[in-house]
């Protein structure tokens, strides 16, 4: 009872604990990733992997076009983030850690808030490394637009995390088979790979500041794979 | 002695085939040829037909999915899986057809624009649905990712539409077609819309004997005891 009345009377209380939550468990998968360093290196060395891989394919030594820069990133983005998920994932199973989780006292849909946090972050950090890295390697200008490389990015890679994240809850849960992860994410994220090697094409190509219908795509997606992947996360775990 | 329902879906079937007789009758005499591509035109009334049912196809998918995340019954994952192949085969006939008619139309079997970039894409989407099925042996798991990839893939189809939109497009936007045209079309549209309630009905009936003939304690052994949080029972 004393415990319902807490609830309904403190209405701010809830967001803030919740807050408090969230920023709890991301510091926890945080640390676990400072002393382990299992994700971040590998994804990583993944990442730049894949850049150099394809600026050889593609033919290193003409410098690149927006498109084609982005769309090498994009795939850096989408492999190493798979890999990403499926390695955060996969800490929450050792050990039946996941199920000692599940016990406490926490929503469900702030385990994922929290889980989409620390895959943001370490998704963004490998961002930040693989695309300078692609920059410097294809003579990829940025500096027309910075800013709009950025938040085109940004709004891209939390979609592709909102989806990701979900799915790694789920794939990671049973026996299933290997890759089947990367088959579930690739095609559902395409529409955010499409519009925004469309954006950088018109920043870069024509000099136009990203808007209109490319923009709405990107923020409509990440507003409904969030909702949504947040509604639906209680269901599909299991311990 | 046959039942009603077995009398019922031999009438169905015979009547369906009788209306895409008809359906090719009409096209072969009744049509006129289209001027500027000519004959290869009359891919379009078998086309835009197959289109149709197969978005109608991807929301019977989506109904399944969502009626078995609010109902958590084995039916409506049944549905939702029967939708999703028959989907996957309609699409293959409009990725078929759209190449046909575009190698006569533009000179090439396959351009990145907008509609056919689309329907590849929704192809990928429900053929991924089968295969993540496929993957699974707990029946009870395999219809929970299920449906929450059924109802995933069906949001994300408005957005692979605004998304392809971005691209260059040499598709016609609009046609006008003259009155017998416009017939031919509709004289295609019943059995072929007819052809897609069939194959999701066939489709369901065998997912239902399948599920019937699996052992009841495999099924079990398969499925992993679903966790219960100490708080809920408490």
């Amino acid at each position: 009872m004393t415990t319902n009345t807490q609830r309904l009377g403190s209405g701010l209380a809830l967001p803030l604990a919740s807050l408090r939550q969230i920023a709890f468990l991301v510091e926890k998968d945080l640390r676990i990733e400072s002393r382990s360093r299992q994700t971040l290196g590998l994804v990583t060395v993944l990442g730049v992997l894949i850049v150099t891989v394809l600026g050889l394919g593609l033919g290193a030594q003409n410098a690149m076009t927006a498109f084609s820069a982005t769309a090498v990133l994009w795939v850096a983005y989408l492999f190493s983030g798979v890999l990403c998920f499926e390695k955060t994932m996969a800490v929450e199973r050792n050990d039946a850690v996941l199920a000692a989780l599940l016990m406490a006292p926490i929503d469900r849909g702030v385990i994922y808030l929290a889980k989409l946090a620390s895959n943001l972050v370490l998704i963004l950090a490998v961002a930040a490394i693989v695309t300078p890295v692609g920059v410097l390697f294809f003579g990829f200008d940025l500096t027309a637009a910075p800013v709009a490389f950025a938040v085109v990015m940004i709004l891209s890679i939390v979609g592709f995390a909102a989806v990701g994240t979900l799915f790694s809850a789920m794939v990671s849960s049973s026996r299933l088979q290997g890759g089947l992860l990367a088959m579930m994410v690739f095609p559902i994220t395409l529409p955010l790979v499409l519009v925004s090697t469309q954006l950088m094409l018109l920043t870069f190509r024509d000099h136009v500041a990203p808007g209109g219908t490319g923009l709405g795509v990107l923020i409509a997606f990440d507003l409904i794979f969030l909702t949504v992947s947040w509604l639906v996360f209680e269901w599909v775990l299991e311990p | 002695m046959c039942s009603t329902k077995t009398i019922f879906t031999r009438f169905y079937w015979l009547a369906t085939f009788v209306l895409f007789g008809l359906a090719i009758a009409t096209v072969c005499t009744y049509t006129p040829t289209e001027a500027t591509m000519g004959p290869i035109q009359k891919i379009f009334y078998l086309h835009l037909p197959v289109a149709i049912s197969t978005f109608l196809a991807c929301l019977v998918c989506f109904i399944g999915s969502v009626g078995y995340a609010m109902k958590h019954d084995a039916r409506w994952d049944r549905l939702a899986a029967s939708a999703a192949r028959v989907a996957v085969i309609l699409c293959s006939v409009v990725l078929l057809t759209g190449m046909i008619w575009g190698r006569s139309a533009w000179g090439q079997w396959w351009t990145w624009s907008p509609r056919l970039t689309f329907s590849l894409v929704l192809w990928l989407l429900y053929v991924v649905y089968l295969m993540v099925r496929m993957s699974i042996e707990s029946p009870q798991r395999r219809a929970v990712i299920s449906a929450v990839y059924g109802i995933i893939a069906f949001l994300d189809v408005p957005l692979v539409y605004l998304s392809v939109r971005m691209l260059p497009d040499i598709h016609p936007g609009s046609v006008s077609l003259a009155p017998e045209m416009r017939l031919t079309l509709a004289a295609w549209f019943v059995p072929v819309l007819m052809l897609t309630a069939g194959l999701i009905a066939t489709r369901y009936a065998i997912e239902t004997q399948t599920d019937a003939q699996t052992p009841v304690d495999e099924a079990a052994a398969a499925a992993p005891g679903r966790f219960t949080w100490v708080g809920e029972v408490m």
